[in-house]
Parts: structure tokens; C-alpha cells; sequence
């Protein structure tokens, strides 16, 4: 009897777990499922016609079509592109040069500056945006790029500024004196040392506010109105309301505007991660 | 050769205190002057608390701040699922990586398309309808987005969804730090598993619980401003207007840019107490 129960338990156990992970499979499959499904029916309608997509069959590149002659989908495609592109080359440059005066160099009020620009981080948009926009069109740059470039990048920039700051931070301090040593300036040693080992949390603020300011509403809704400067997420929120109904028209446009920042995400999203966890390390 | 490095210092530190102190620090100065005024956009004339003293006798108002109360309750919805998730993942199933892109797909995607996605599903002959129609539950007609409570409850039920990813990265991470030997230590000393996860990964986890609430808490409370316009423009009547929602509204709708101030104040201020009670609370256990 006994002799049985001992060569039972091991199979047992075997079984017993086989079984807990089929149930962790079938658990994250579901969830997989709930995640993945919105998307795949986004893509299924958007390759119908209305006609199809009421009728519940049937495949044709209509309502593509009719998303180009709803939307100037060129237009705001490069919209999209020219103010995040550009909101990303000033956020590095901010952040940059901070992480390395506020983590490197430091200075009797570093900590202080680097407080206040973090505190940055806790206010609410919504919270800002008001004065932001007055402001902004006292001084005409309401419907200009630079306008829309500015507000992203100030949005950008205390969080890029504490994942510098936190990186460079780490950076050996023989660096900087041995390049002193060799009679580099500060900054010669920004720009030759502490750069290229910067590469890493580079790519991290890049990847991050890429998709940020690419999926963002509000600030191109403020500061760039009319249809040919709206960013392509803009652009899809306010398409006209006669379209609203047509479902896969939106689907279309859906999947447009989020194909850019989802291309990104997959092929970069190790550094959307890092990211993610860094803003934790402290 | 110290005060050359001291001048470099600040030089270095310029840009981004030019950048963010006029397009950021200022503002929020601005932003709480203008709402003691009856600042239009143009000209501004001091009017003491007059705007908060209107604003909170207001009983829309009064809901607004209830929806974003409402809000703070898909909170811990949205930390326990991803937790629970989490525990799954880290046992180390084959395949992780791939489930975990999956799962944070939805960050990548802005609130403008999860907004759209999101009234296809719960419009009232949306999928939830078809799907209800399909398990012979087709007598139920939710309709969510056309009553005031339930179109939020879809505005907390979508935010929820899209949060899982994000907290379910934080909690893999956090578990990540937690060292090996201490679970091989339990496990010597005989404890099941549930044990190990009450006793030992659940505390050693607070810090990131923590860090949940808050990134959850501000997302709830001043990024959701995308979701509820394609959602449902902050309708049924006020019914998903929330306070950063009703800022937009009241400035750029309404014209009235001192009650939009006010109630950017007002945000600032919940988003601060909230994650103090917050912080308050979880101290108290130590």
C-alpha cells in the first residue's frame, strides 16, 4: 500500500502541474485574445465596403478609398511626422545637456534644478494648457509647426531629463578627468564621451515620445486647426460627423494612424521597457 | 578649474530650464493667478474665490468630481488583474515574451483609436451586443454609451483594458528584483506556494503596487481627455466629463478660460491628494 502511494506521488505532482500550466495557457491565451481582437476586427472591417460590413461579408479596398477623399491623409501623415520628429531632436537636446550638468558635472544647486524640472512631471496637462495656448498665440505661433514642436517638447522634457539625469549619473567620473587631463573642454567631452555612451538612454527617450507625441490629441487640437497641419491622430478624431457612422472608414483610418507608432513598438519596444522600469530604478 | 566646471554646469542646465520654465513652470503660476480672475483669454480682473465658490455650488460640477471619484474605483481593478497576471508570467511559462508584447499592445495605440474601438464595442448594436445576441442573452440591451452611468462604466472598463499592459511590465519588473535564494529559502523551510506569494512577493512588492496607483491614477485623471472626446464627448449630458475633460470644455467650448483655470487647479489638486492618501495608506502598514 504504502509502497504504491510512493510510486503514485510523483505522477501525481507531474500531473497536478501539467495541469496548472495548461490553465496558465488557457488563462493568457484568453487575455491574449481580449488584447489582439479589437485590432484584428479593426483590420477585417476596414476591408469592407459599408454595404459588406452590414452585410457581414465580402472584401474591397472601398472604404480605403473613401478614407483618402474623407481625410488628407498625406498631409497630416507628414504633419504627424514633421512635429514629432521635431519635438524629439529638442527634447534630446534638453535632456541631454541636462543629464549631464544635473548627473555628471553637478553643481551647489543641481539637485535643486533637478526637483524643480521632475516636479514638472506631477501636474496634469489640462492643468497648464490653458495659459500655455494664450500665450503661444499672443505670440502668433497658434497653427505653425514650431508652435505644436514646442508644447511636445516641454511636455517631453522633465521625464526625458530624469532618464538622462538617473543615466548619466552612472557615467565613472575618471571620464571626465582623464579627458580633462587631455585638455578636452566640457564641452568636447559632451559631445566626443558622454554622447556615444548616452546612445542607449537615447534611443529609450526616442522610442518613448515617438509614440507619446504621435498618439497625443490635445495639442495638435490647440495649436494646429486647420485639416492640412492636423497631426493624423488629430485628424481621425475630428473627421467630419457625417463619417462617424461609417464604420470602417474609421477602422481604415484607424489603422492608419496607429500602424507608425505600433511599427515602432514592435521592433523597438526592448527600449520602450527599459524605459517604462527606469522611471522606477529611483 | 572648479568654477570653469561649475559655469559649465549651468550652461548645460540652461535649455532645458528656459524650455520648461516658460512652457511648463510658468503656465501652472498663470494658471493659478488667472483662476482668482475673470480672465476671458484677453484681459483678466482679480475676483478673489469667486470662481471656486461658483464652481462648487454648481451641481454639475458636483458630478464632474463624482465621475472622477468614480474613476479612482478602476483602480484597483486595474492593478489586481495585471498582478494576478504577472504571478503567471514570472513562473516562467514558455512563450512569455511573446504574451507580454502582446498585452502592452495597447499602449503603443493612441486613445483616439482605443476610443473608436471602443464605441464600436459597446455601441448599442455594437460587438457587445452581437456578442450577447450569440449567448442567448440578447433579451440584455446595455446600450452603455446612451446612459450617463454606464457610458462611464465603459470609459472605466476601456481604461482598464488598456492600463493591464502597462501595469503588468511594471509588476514583471518588479518581480524581476526580487532575489531568487529568498524563494529556494521559503521553499526549504517547507512553505507552499500561496504562502510564498502572501508572505513574501506580495510585500516585497508594495513599492511597485504603489508605483501602479500613481501611474494608473494619473493616467485616470489627466490622460484620458482623447478617450472620452472620441467616446463620447463627455456625454450622456455630464455623464463621463471628468474634471480634465471639463477644463477643455469650459475654456475652448464654453469660452470661459478662468473656469477652465479653476478647474485645472482643482485637477492639480485631487491628483495631489489622492496620491498622498495613497502613499499614506500603504505607509501605515509597515
Amino acid at each position: 500500500m504504502s509502497a504504491v502511494g510512493a510510486r503514485e506521488l510523483p505522477g501525481v505532482r507531474m500531473w497536478k502541474r501539467r495541469l496548472v500550466q495548461l490553465l496558465t495557457y488557457v488563462g493568457l491565451a484568453v487575455i491574449a485574445i481580449v488584447m489582439l481582437y479589437p485590432f484584428w476586427s479593426m483590420g477585417i472591417a476596414s476591408f469592407r465596403s459599408l454595404e459588406q460590413y452590414q452585410a457581414g461579408h465580402g472584401f474591397s479596398l472601398a472604404s480605403w478609398k473613401q478614407l483618402f477623399h474623407t481625410l488628407p491623409v498625406g498631409h497630416q501623415l507628414l504633419s504627424s511626422a514633421i512635429v514629432t520628429v521635431g519635438a524629439i531632436a529638442v527634447i534630446l537636446v534638453v535632456s541631454t545637456t541636462a543629464g549631464y550638468a544635473l548627473g555628471v558635472l553637478r553643481y551647489r544647486f543641481s539637485t535643486a534644478v533637478f526637483l524643480l524640472i521632475v516636479s514638472a512631471m506631477m501636474v496634469p496637462m489640462q492643468s497648464m494648457i490653458l495659459p500655455v495656448y494664450v500665450n503661444l498665440s499672443r505670440i502668433g505661433f497658434i497653427n505653425h509647426y514650431y508652435g505644436a514642436i514646442l508644447v511636445y517638447a516641454a511636455l517631453g522634457a522633465p521625464f526625458s531629463t530624469f532618464l538622462m539625469t538617473t543615466y548619466f549619473r552612472r557615467m565613472p567620473e575618471d571620464v571626465v578627468e582623464a579627458s580633462l587631463i587631455d585638455g578636452l573642454g566640457y564641452g568636447k567631452i559632451f559631445l566626443r564621451m558622454m554622447l556615444p555612451l548616452a546612445l542607449p538612454a537615447i534611443f529609450t527617450v526616442t522610442v518613448l515620445q515617438f509614440i507619446q507625441i504621435w498618439d497625443d490629441l490635445l495639442v495638435g487640437l490647440l495649436f494646429l486647426q486647420t485639416p492640412e497641419l492636423r497631426p493624423i491622430t488629430v485628424g481621425l478624431a475630428t473627421i467630419p460627423s457625417q463619417h462617424l457612422l461609417d464604420v470602417p472608414v474609421l477602422m481604415a483610418g484607424s489603422l492608419m494612424s496607429a500602424l507608425p507608432a505600433i511599427v515602432v513598438y514592435l521592433v523597438f519596444q526592448r527600449y520602450l521597457i527599459t524605459g517604462l522600469t527606469m522611471g522606477m530604478s529611483k | 578649474m572648479a568654477a570653469r566646471r561649475r559655469r559649465a554646469g549651468i550652461l548645460f542646465s540652461l535649455p532645458v530650464v528656459a524650455l520648461v520654465g516658460s512652457m511648463l513652470l510658468l503656465p501652472i503660476g498663470q494658471t493659478v493667478y488667472y483662476s482668482f480672475t475673470n480672465w476671458d483669454g484677453f484681459s483678466s480682473k482679480w475676483i478673489g474665490t469667486t470662481n471656486y465658490s461658483h464652481l462648487f455650488h454648481n451641481s454639475e460640477f458636483i458630478r464632474v468630481l463624482e465621475n472622477n471619484a468614480m474613476m479612482i474605483l478602476a483602480i484597483p481593478v486595474a492593478i489586481l488583474f495585471p498582478l494576478a497576471v504577472a504571478f503567471l508570467i514570472n513562473s516562467h511559462v514558455r512563450g512569455w515574451r511573446f504574451f507580454r508584447s502582446v498585452f502592452f499592445l495597447p499602449t503603443a495605440v493612441s486613445w483616439v483609436v482605443i476610443g473608436y474601438i471602443s464605441v464600436r464595442f459597446f455601441a448599442d448594436q455594437g460587438i457587445l451586443q452581437s456578442l450577447l445576441d450569440n449567448t442567448g442573452l440578447g433579451f440584455l440591451h446595455p446600450n452603455m454609451l446612451s446612459h450617463e452611468r454606464s457610458a462611464l462604466i465603459a470609459v472605466m472598463i476601456t481604461f482598464v483594458w488598456s492600463m493591464f499592459g502597462t501595469n503588468l511590465i511594471i509588476f514583471l519588473a518588479g518581480m524581476a528584483t526580487i532575489d531568487q535564494e529568498i524563494y529556494d529559502a521559503a521553499r526549504v523551510d517547507g512553505a507552499g506556494s500561496l504562502t510564498v506569494m502572501f508572505k513574501i512577493t506580495f510585500p516585497l512588492l508594495k513599492r511597485f503596487v504603489q508605483f501602479t496607483f500613481i501611474v494608473s491614477l494619473i493616467t485616470a485623471f489627466s490622460a484620458l481627455f482623447s478617450l472620452i472626446y472620441v467616446m463620447t464627448g463627455g456625454g450622456p449630458g455630464y455623464g463621463t466629463t471628468t474634471l480634465e475633460f471639463f477644463a477643455y470644455q469650459q475654456a475652448f467650448s464654453a469660452g470661459d478660460f478662468s473656469v477652465g483655470a479653476t478647474a485645472g487647479v482643482v485637477l492639480f489638486a485631487a491628483v495631489f491628494a489622492v496620491s498622498m492618501v495613497q502613499l499614506r495608506l500603504l505607509r501605515s502598514e509597515d
